[in-house]
């Protein structure tokens, strides 16, 4: 487990996360169809949803450019956006409170493969955009979630590692608390769950 | 003087002579009235008061912009010098507002230009500015000498030099946490070479380097400089030669005080700090360290306010740096302190009145320290004169903070935010309901509140039975259904801002408010189970009311997912975006 947490804004950018290349468009369609249908399912009206709709932009996925960063940062806990910055001259947009320059990474495995990846969840608007963003990294289909299909091999589901070390599914609390209390995450096939 | 005499016999001579013009003498008595409320109630007591306060009223606070319009204002309010505005509702500064959703100054400086040529003043919070609206505000307003912007957004750097440059009055120039395109520093040397009036600058939060040599030159021939506060591109000993030229300074924000400084540089810095004698409030300090912290402690002996929350301290350096502020009554600091720092608050300042602590990561689940509620215990026994905290922390127990209310009985604000929502006591897991109850039965003098933990409706019982004080309540992921909001609207007589979000309270709770909101200035309720009809009957029955619903794509069929409320004479919005309904 990595315990080191970045503390300088320069450091929490991390080699391993590379943004994504141009997708294969199937992967894109079978993504976006099983993130639409577990979203469509029946939640406390008062559960976080995702902000992506399903024209969702891929640029908007791909892009660092910090207006959408801004747009997407998490709005828990309620911190206003102070000024911290290392090196003089960076954009202002792209500094926030504190530590949170250096975002949220959580270390990600895909179940036989034993390199993971990293990624920052607080670039991220939702549940939408992280299925969005593991299907270019891992280049496959991913479910959050869903459960009527029939556990195969074929598909993979996403699961967590939560602050009590039990590993759950990722889609059934609403974004702000899952990302309050996440610790890495798993890609395991979905006949094993 | 009775008025009632005079009107009785106003033409003989005897009258006049034992009339001694009433109205004259209530112009005067009223022009030294400073207190909104105070004036407001005045002008309340009969027609002839009324005019005599319009007439003689020179500030104008407007806590929503939209509650009135500028063209109601400038018709009351002929003399108006300085204008306070807030506009956006708070839960923007937490991103759950979108951007180009209104509070634009612009219409109110066009009317201002016509009718108030005398402007002097301006401070808005939460407002959008363009730099457009700067420049015309420099322009057109001949006499313009103070300006602040606090949490405002649609300007750059750009908007700033257009004030640099035409602002011949200038003593106020505050900027602080803008969403501002900051592209350069070049607005700093638009200030003329002949221009003297400056008594505050604050430029903290811009991240653009300032031309070090024009900022000197300003601080020396502004004599009258009693606030600075510099960004981060200035260095330990730019500073040094800054505070030798101000010495007078009553408030400073550093810049960074991190720098490999030589012997003679770190004696320098000791004697300029130490020739500070003025100095009440102190703040910037990003990336300070031991080393040479020690170099302030001269400067501290006046301190009244440390700003501490771009210095991640650790315990030890806290404590000897409080050890040298016996008469601090201000302190907000980072929780890299930890309890150990909180417990030397407790043990160093015992005048403290003021206590906010910040998470230095308060996205990462795997820190394990931070504050808990030892820290904030420690403090309550040192300081028994607190009176407000705003404390986050990832722990906390009702026990806890039962002592707390006890220690310190006088809180006027209570913020407390345990940062994982829904979270139980953490020794006895059960809700935070008595934490919340202790805090409003032991403080009676209770204005703001903010609620975290898990919650039931309990908590909003207590704040309803209790709380008769209470005008701001914050409110997220808690209560177990629309009795809880209920028990809040009806009980809290002084109840002007109610916001929640992510809370089970639905039409039945919202419109139990329905005579209460128009006493309120504003309620916001966003991921709740209000529905859109819930709110077009609420809007139906108070026609005074502006019912603003955002559409969001979260949203679901029918749900009203972002609600504001609030009174206006203005009737609804004519600027709107597309995205906001009003009902």
């Amino acid at each position: 487990m990595d315990t080191s947490s970045p503390s300088s804004p320069s450091s929490s950018i991390d080699s391993n996360h590379n943004p994504p290349s141009s997708p294969s468009s199937s992967s894109f369609s079978s993504i976006c169809l099983s993130s639409n249908h577990y979203l469509s399912s029946g939640r406390s009206t008062s559960a976080m949803r995702t902000r992506r709709g399903l024209s969702t932009d891929l640029s908007l996925c791909l892009s660092t450019s910090s207006s959408h960063q801004s747009q997407r940062r998490s709005s828990w806990p309620p911190l206003k956006p102070l000024l911290k910055s290392a090196t003089v001259g960076r954009s202002a947009e792209e500094e926030w409170q504190h530590g949170s320059a250096s975002g949220l990474f959580v270390k990600v495995y895909m179940e036989g493969i034993p390199i993971g990846r990293k990624l920052d969840l607080l670039s991220h608007g939702g549940y939408d955009d992280l299925a969005l963003t593991l299907a270019h990294m891992f280049k496959t289909t991913i479910l959050c979630g869903k459960r009527n299909k029939a556990p195969s091999d074929k598909y993979y589901v996403l699961t967590y590692q939560d602050r009590e070390g039990d590993w759950m599914m990722v889609g059934d609390v609403p974004w702000e608390i899952f990302t309050s209390t996440v610790k890495r995450l798993k890609i395991t096939r979905a006949d094993r769950c | 003087m009775d008025p009632k005499r005079a009107k009785q016999s106003p033409d003989s001579a005897e009258a006049i002579r034992l009339s001694p013009f009433p109205d004259e003498a209530l112009d005067r008595i009223l022009a030294l009235l400073d207190s909104h409320k105070d004036r407001s109630s005045a002008s309340l007591v009969s027609k002839a008061w009324y005019h005599a306060e319009r007439w003689s009223r020179s500030c104008v606070f407007i806590g929503n912009c939209y509650s009135v319009s500028p063209e109601i204002l400038v018709h009351r309010f002929p003399n108006i010098r300085r204008v306070i505005l807030k506009g956006k509702p708070r839960f923007s500064d937490f991103n759950l507002v979108p951007q180009n959703w209104g509070a634009d100054i612009h219409s109110w400086l066009l009317v201002f230009a016509d009718h108030y040529p005398f402007l002097e003043e301006l401070r808005l919070k939460r407002m959008t500015v363009s730099d457009q609206s700067l420049e015309f505000l420099a322009l057109k307003f001949h006499n313009f000498k103070s300006l602040s912007l606090l949490s405002c957004d649609g300007f750059s750097t750009d908007g700033l030099a257009a004030i640099a440059t035409h602002c011949r009055n200038l003593t106020e120039l505050d900027i602080q946490e803008n969403g501002i395109d900051d592209i350069s520093g070049k607005w700093l040397n638009c200030f003329p070479d002949n221009f003297t009036s400056l008594e505050v600058l604050n430029f903290a939060s811009l991240t653009s380097e300032v031309n070090f040599d024009s900022l000197e030159r300003l601080v020396a021939r502004c004599n009258s400089l009693k606030i600075l506060k510099v960004n981060q591109s200035i260095t330990l000993d730019q500073l040094q030669r800054l505070l030798v030229r101000a010495p007078r300074l009553m408030e400073l924000g550093s810049g960074s005080f991190l720098q490999d400084l030589t012997p003679q540089q770190y004696t320098d810095l000791e004697t300029a700090f130490r020739g500070c004698r003025n100095l009440q409030t102190l703040s910037g300090l990003s990336e300070a360290s031991s080393l040479y912290l020690p170099a302030l402690y001269p400067a501290c002996a006046n301190l009244t306010f440390l700003n501490l929350s771009y210095a991640a301290l650790q315990s030890e350096e806290l404590a000897k740096l409080l050890a040298h502020c016996p008469l601090l009554r201000r302190l907000w600091v980072l929780d890299t302190v930890e309890d150990k720092g909180l417990e030397a608050v407790g043990q160093n300042c015992s005048l403290l009145e003021e206590l906010r602590v910040f998470p230095e990561h308060p996205f990462d689940q795997e820190i394990d320290h931070g504050v808990t509620e030892s820290g904030f215990l420690a403090v309550s026994y040192g300081c028994r004169k607190l009176s407000y905290v705003l404390y986050f922390c990832r722990q906390m127990t009702n026990a806890a903070v039962a002592t707390i209310v006890q220690n310190c009985p006088d809180f006027t604000h209570f913020r407390l935010c345990i940062m994982n929502p829904g979270q139980p006591d953490y020794l006895t897991n059960e809700p935070m309901d008595e934490a919340f109850g202790a805090v409003v039965k032991n403080c009676p003098k209770l204005q703001r509140l903010a609620v975290s933990g898990l919650l039931t409706d309990l908590t909003f019982e207590y704040i309803g039975t209790y709380a008769k004080n209470l005008e701001t309540l914050s409110v997220a992921f808690a209560g177990s259904s629309d009795w809880g909001m209920q028990c809040v609207l009806e009980g809290c007589p002084k109840l002007r801002k109610l916001e929640i979000r992510d809370c089970p309270f639905g039409n039945k709770a919202l419109l139990s408010g329905l005579e209460k909101y128009e006493s309120m200035r504003s309620l916001w309720m966003s991921a709740c189970k209000v529905t859109m009809n819930g709110c077009k009957l609420l809007a139906r029955e108070m026609p005074r009311l502006n019912v603003e619903v955002m559409e969001d794509e979260e949203s679901n069929e029918g749900q009203a997912y972002k609600v504001y409320v609030y009174r206006s004479v203005a009737g609804p919005r004519r600027d709107a975006p597309p995205f906001v309904l009003t009902l």
